[in-house]
């Protein structure tokens, strides 16, 4: 809630918000339907497929999502492939300022940022690179099995296998990072409720500035 | 004590008595086929279909007589079986009897099986598009062999071209039988008796495997084996990022508190 | 089979020659594999190489038809591999147990294929007369084997036009193999070496195919293979239990246990048993062989033809009456009431009705078109079937209009076989009990009961009517009150009827009215134990190998006839002092101290009776073809329609102009069928076709193509044919074709194999062609009668249909 002192800008639209979180949902729905098939002992709980038709539904979504965004927001998408492949020399110092930064709070050797900090756009890099080996091993598995030979559909598991890996890995950190580290202004307290929640979902990324 | 069974090729009529036998103990039911200028039918292993002989007309060693090849194929209940390696259900898994058992209720449908399998045996009932399937294989008759009888195809094969004992009564049966026709046959071999750290199903095969549509020196892929190696590097991944992310809440919380006492908040 | 299916397993060689006995009698290579496993030798002569043949150590094709040549040449090579190396050879039964040394008549001449004068197609009776012996009744001998006029000389003579050039020549076979066929399977003429013979219809399907028959008799008996365990002649019959149905007697000319049917010429019982040479003085009694009794064992027909009788006709059989013989119904010799025959008629108009009890003559005889066309000139029709098959649905097959076809027919649903209790007799004339596992379906019913019902109708139809021809419905013994097959068989055993005893012994039945039996060769199928309770043999299942020397015999397991005696002719097994020729495998031998002994028999069951040869009091001294009236075996045989020997002859339908062996082409016998039977040439259908079967069906298909597994291994009408042919006509395997003959055409799905090589015979390329006759329009897997192609002929003696070689043409459907 914003206090006397405080003014809120809007930091993405609300069209970004609602893109961003469809696809979180399907994003994590496939991470936890995949993941029955991924780690040994939890296969029980795909019996009889009904995971993965709701790993299919949410695939649909998860390809949709981005697809349906680009065409109604051309210039935004542009934009932020644009952003998430421009780097130069202040994300590199940012990186090498990022963990006395996130430990200490030592803000001094950080430099300047954009839109999106180094950090954010490591992991755009890795939401493109992710959703793109993703979709493409998917599609393969899903409608291929069976035309391709058994040697090219089993490294497209290993492919998505990895993606999934380093998904999941940086999608903690995004979480952390976005959500739980004790120096962000975060959306809400280490004890969230709901009403914190809500204004998550309603429009937590206002950056507020101090 | 491991079980196994022998199926030697050069006493097989390819009577097909096993694959009748196979269907009729397991229940499943005929295929609609027709003669593709074959003997042979169906034409693969399939939901309905766990067994089946294969015809191969052959030059009989180059000098202008001909041989008629009689082969097996279903489950070769490995021992390093590919399909129990990636199944992420443990639907596929070893008996204690050595067979590779199958359990169909936990069958996800996924179909890695089909692709690991280094002989092509599981294979799926249903559609890519809904994904909706399970997989059959040959289930080693485990309801027959785990009572005192054998598997319905060796009950019913009145050569004893197929044979069910101990594992390596067989193999020394099968090594006896091939120095036996090694005159007539010189490339006879035992099939299956080092593949994949040793198959449950063996033959004794007059000709070298590829004669007879088997693979030689059978491998699981190595993409099987990458991805089983795959888990772990997930789980350590993970591990790796709560592990960091933990300690750096921790410290970084610990600093914001003591920065804020050296300020004077309290 | 004279063996049996285990007995196979002694054998050094088994010859399978007109079977394919791995696809078609599954089961025998259980035993067969066994023996090879011992070390045995398979050798396999088919125009195909089959999954027979893939087995086989030894494959050696030929054109079918020439088996006569094939099997002609190995005899010519065993006879001069005789003289050369004698020592090779079992010389002395030879001499002691065959007519090798009998002189034949003086007046016997055999000129240009031909064995005398022939008259509408059979041999005049003065020429009959040159075949006998030059004494009909006492036979001179030539123990020296070098009369010209003996029986191994006129043989030798015959056969010495069988070279190995000449008969490859004939039959295509490579000379390489050929050879290596006649080495191997002469090697078994040794003592202590066992050869078997295994044939099917591969053998018996042709105009002479009883002559085929007759050459595996010479060459079994010139190499001591008779009587042996793992040797004799080895019918491997054609269906399920189509020997039972054989035994009593469901062929046109046999009533039970092989008893001929009589002739309008036969006044009494004594006429017909003399006509048939089944009485005590037909015996023939050769001169200085050792054994000096021929036992003539169908000299006691006449106990079998009056117990039979008594059986039939109980009380009103009596002496005075002939016990009934007139009763019997008499055949006309001119007439054929074969199967072909019998469509024939049908077709001329000359039978009303038909009942047809588990057969399928629409699908199943030969010339499919012409059985089915006939079958519509009757006025009715029964068929008894456990489903509807080709014949009971021939009034709306395909391209016909019902609307045209007057006949009336009834079809019955039957019980199939494991819906009823009984027994089937298999190809090793084991008779074994089978029991009913399940209930027929709906108003299904076992024909046992059917026939029973109809047997009562019948003589309630008759009652009061006093007619002559009504006392053989109305004097007919029947009164089994609940049918059973049970009953049945004890009827078949017989009894004394004196007593109420059972009989344990056709040799106990009498001529005199006061036993009744069936059938004497289930004499004894019935006995009783200690405590007096009846036993059914038949029902025994002992799975222990009773036999001293553990050759599989098996006493203990089911029954077999004659008297349980499981290899027949056994006591040419032995040598005169009784000793077995084979000591690692003897059937039975001479030891009357052994207090296992039976008569002074170790093993099996003796054949004939009485002790060994040089132990016995002369006079008693018999010899062990007991059936025979000369009491050996028969090199030389005077009883067959085209002649004393085999003979080289082209099948009706020959791709060759003439025949290569001599000037008569085809055999002067054969029985040759006018209705819809046009005849093929080569310049309109230049391939050699043959039929056969698969092991996934079985005979017409009725059973097998309505089973969904079986119709999933084999699901269409085929025809194979070879590389080298399909290639010339631009057919690749899954083709469609049309198969073609002069009597039909069918369609088909081509299988192009190796496995069917082009023939070099007389400097023609001979191609074959092979189809199943499994499919038929009826039931569900449906397909064309590969029986549309075969020709409506028949051997020169039973008249069984040349199925196996005729002529056809192959074409790609566009």
């Amino acid at each position: 809630m914003a206090t006397a002192h405080e003014r809120t800008i809007e930091r993405f639209k609300k069209r970004t918000v609602w893109f961003h979180w469809i696809n979180t949902v399907a994003f994590v729905t496939l991470l936890v339907t995949g993941m029955f098939l991924f780690l040994p002992g939890l296969g029980i709980v795909a019996q009889d497929s009904i995971t993965r038709v709701i790993h299919r539904v949410a695939a649909v979504i998860f390809v949709l999502g981005p697809i349906v965004y680009f065409f109604t927001n051309p210039k935004m998408s542009l934009h932020f492939i644009k952003e998430t492949l421009t780097w130069g020399k202040d994300d590199f110092q940012w990186m090498k300022a990022a963990p006395d930064y996130h430990f200490s709070g030592d803000e001094n050797k950080m430099p300047p940022q954009g839109h999106v900090n180094t950090g954010q756009k490591m992991w755009q890099g890795v939401v493109i690179g992710t959703f793109i080996l993703f979709v493409a091993t998917g599609t393969v598995m899903w409608f291929f099995k069976g035309e391709v030979s058994s040697g090219v559909f089993q490294w497209c598991l290993v492919i998505h296998d990895l993606a999934f890996i380093a998904g999941f890995a940086m999608l903690l950190v995004h979480i952390y990072l976005g959500a739980i580290h004790p120096r962000m202004e975060r959306i809400f307290s280490f004890h969230a409720g709901w009403e914190d929640i809500r204004t998550l979902c309603q429009g937590p990324l206002r950056q507020m500035v101090r | 004590m491991a079980k196994a069974i022998l199926f030697d090729a050069t006493k097989c009529t390819a009577c097909r008595g096993c694959q009748v036998a196979c269907k009729q103990w397991n229940e499943l039911k005929a295929e609609e086929t027709t003669n593709r200028g074959t003997c042979e039918n169906p034409p693969d292993l399939s939901p309905d279909t766990w067994l089946k002989i294969k015809f191969a007309e052959v030059s009989k060693n180059g000098n202008g007589a001909i041989d008629w090849l009689f082969t097996r194929r279903s489950c070769m209940h490995c021992t390093e079986a590919a399909c129990v390696t990636v199944c992420p259900s443990g639907a596929l898994s070893h008996h204690k009897l050595g067979y590779v058992d199958y359990n169909k209720d936990k069958c996800t449908g996924c179909g890695y099986c089909v692709e690991a399998c280094p002989f092509k045996v599981p294979k799926t009932d249903g559609g890519n598009l809904t994904g909706i399937r399970k997989a059959s294989k040959c289930l080693f008759c485990r309801d027959r062999v785990t009572n005192g009888l054998q598997p319905a195809c060796v009950t019913t094969c009145p050569t004893a071209a197929l044979q069910f004992d101990e594992r390596n009564k067989l193999v020394t049966l099968g090594r006896d039988r091939v120095e036996k026709i090694r005159s007539t046959y010189p490339k006879a071999n035992l099939y299956g008796e080092k593949e994949l750290d040793g198959l449950h199903v063996m033959y004794v095969l007059p000709y070298s495997p590829e004669v007879h549509g088997l693979p030689v020196d059978p491998k699981v892929q190595t993409a099987t084996e990458a991805r089983d190696l795959l888990k772990w590097v997930g789980v350590g991944a993970v591990a790796a990022v709560v592990a960091v992310a933990g300690l750096n809440f921790l410290v970084a919380r610990a600093r914001m508190i003591q920065a804020s006492k050296e300020r004077g908040e309290s | 089979m004279t063996n049996h299916w285990i007995d196979l397993r002694n054998a050094d060689v088994i010859m399978i020659i007109g079977s394919n006995a791995a696809e078609n009698h599954p089961i025998s290579f259980k035993w067969i594999t066994k023996a090879m496993e011992r070390g045995a030798k398979l050798i396999s002569v088919d125009p195909r190489f089959t999954r027979t043949s893939a087995k086989a150590h030894l494959y050696a094709p030929l054109r079918s038809g020439t088996d006569i040549a094939f099997v002609g040449g190995m005899i010519n090579y065993v006879l001069n591999d005789m003289e050369a190396n004698p020592g090779n050879y079992n010389m002395e039964y030879v001499l002691q147990y065959t007519n090798a040394s009998l002189i034949v008549n003086s007046s016997f001449k055999f000129t240009d294929g031909l064995f005398g004068d022939l008259k509408s197609g059979k041999y005049t009776a003065d020429a009959k007369k040159t075949w006998k012996y030059a004494d009909a009744k006492t036979p001179a001998t030539d123990m020296t084997l070098k009369d010209p006029n003996s029986v191994f000389q006129l043989l030798k003579k015959h056969y010495a036009r069988y070279d190995a050039d000449t008969v490859c020549n004939i039959t295509g076979t490579p000379k390489g193999a050929y050879l290596e066929v006649c080495r191997t399977y002469a090697q078994t003429g040794a003592r202590g070496q066992a050869g078997t013979i295994c044939y099917a219809m591969g053998a018996t399907q042709h105009t002479y195919g009883v002559q085929n028959i007759r050459t595996y008799a010479i060459l079994q008996l010139l190499l001591g293979n008779m009587g042996i365990a793992g040797g004799g002649i080895n019918a491997l019959r054609g269906t399920s239990n189509v020997q039972g149905s054989t035994d009593q007697g469901l062929l046109a000319n046999l009533l039970p246990g092989y008893l001929n049917v009589p002739v309008e010429a036969d006044t009494d019982l004594n006429a017909y048993l003399t006509r048939t040479g089944k009485s005590p003085d037909a015996a023939i009694t050769p001169q200085n062989l050792a054994g000096d009794k021929s036992v003539n064992w169908w000299g006691n027909a006449r106990k079998y033809m009056v117990s039979m009788l008594k059986a039939w006709y109980g009380d009103a059989a009596i002496k005075a009456n002939d016990f009934c013989f007139s009763y019997l119904p008499k055949t006309d010799p001119a007439v054929n009431y074969t199967h072909i025959g019998m469509i024939e008629a049908i077709g001329a108009g000359k039978i009303k009705g038909l009942w047809v009890w588990g057969q399928n003559p629409a699908a199943g005889g030969s010339n499919s078109n012409g059985a089915r066309d006939a079958l519509g000139k009757l006025e009715w029709m029964m068929c008894a079937d456990i489903w509807e098959n080709e014949t009971a649905a021939f009034w709306k097959r395909p391209g016909v209009n019902p609307a045209q076809i007057g006949t009336e027919v009834f079809l019955l649903p039957m019980a199939g076989s494991f819906e009823k209790e009984g027994s089937v007799s298999n190809s090793g004339r084991w008779v074994q009990w089978r029991y009913k596992a399940v209930e027929p379906p709906g108003e299904a019913r076992p024909d046992l009961e059917v026939l029973n019902e109809m047997m009562l109708k019948l003589k309630e139809l008759y009652a009061g009517d006093t007619s002559p021809k009504a006392k053989t419905i109305n004097d007919l013994v029947w009164n089994y009150g609940e049918i059973s097959s049970e009953k049945v068989a004890m009827e078949m055993n017989g009894c004394n009827l004196a007593t109420g005893k059972l009989m344990d012994a056709f040799g106990n039945l009498k001529d005199d009215g006061t036993t009744s039996c069936g059938n004497w060769l289930h004499c004894n199928q019935f006995s009783y134990d200690a405590n007096g309770t009846m036993i059914n043999n038949a029902k025994n299942r002992i799975n222990v190998d009773d036999h001293p020397k553990q050759i599989g015999q098996y006493g203990g397991w089911a029954w077999c006839w004659p008297m349980n005696r499981r290899i027949i002719y056994n006591r040419a097994a032995v040598d005169l002092d009784g000793n077995p020729w084979d000591a690692e495998r003897p059937v039975v031998w001479w030891d009357s101290t052994d207090p296992k002994a039976k008569s002074g028999w170790v093993g099996d069951i003796i054949d004939g009776g009485g002790d060994a040869i040089n132990v016995a009091k002369a006079g008693d001294k018999r010899l062990p073809f007991i059936m025979n009236k000369e009491g050996v075996g028969r090199l030389w045989g005077d009883a067959l329609a085209e002649g004393p020997l085999p003979e080289v002859y082209e099948a009706w339908e020959s791709p060759l102009e003439k025949n290569l062996m001599s000037g008569q082409k085809s055999n002067p016998c054969a029985f040759i069928g006018t209705y819809m039977n046009p005849q093929g040439t080569p310049d309109k259908f230049p391939y050699v076709c043959t039929t056969y079967r698969c092991t996934e069906h079985w005979q017409t298909g009725i059973m097998t193509r309505n089973l969904p597994w079986l119709a999933e291994l084999q699901p269409e009408m085929y025809v194979e044919m070879g590389e080298d042919l399909a290639g010339a006509k631009g057919i690749r395997s899954g083709d469609k074709v049309v198969v073609s003959s002069a009597r039909g055409e069918v369609n088909a799905v081509a299988i192009v194999t190796k496995r069917f090589q082009a023939l070099k015979v007389d400097g023609q390329t001979i191609h074959h062609v092979g189809v199943p006759w499994h499919w038929g329009y009826a039931g569900m897997s449906k397909g064309d009668s590969g029986n549309i192609l075969t020709p409506h002929v028949g051997d020169a003696n039973t008249s069984i249909p040349e199925f196996k070689t005729f002529l056809c043409n192959v074409v790609r459907r566009a």
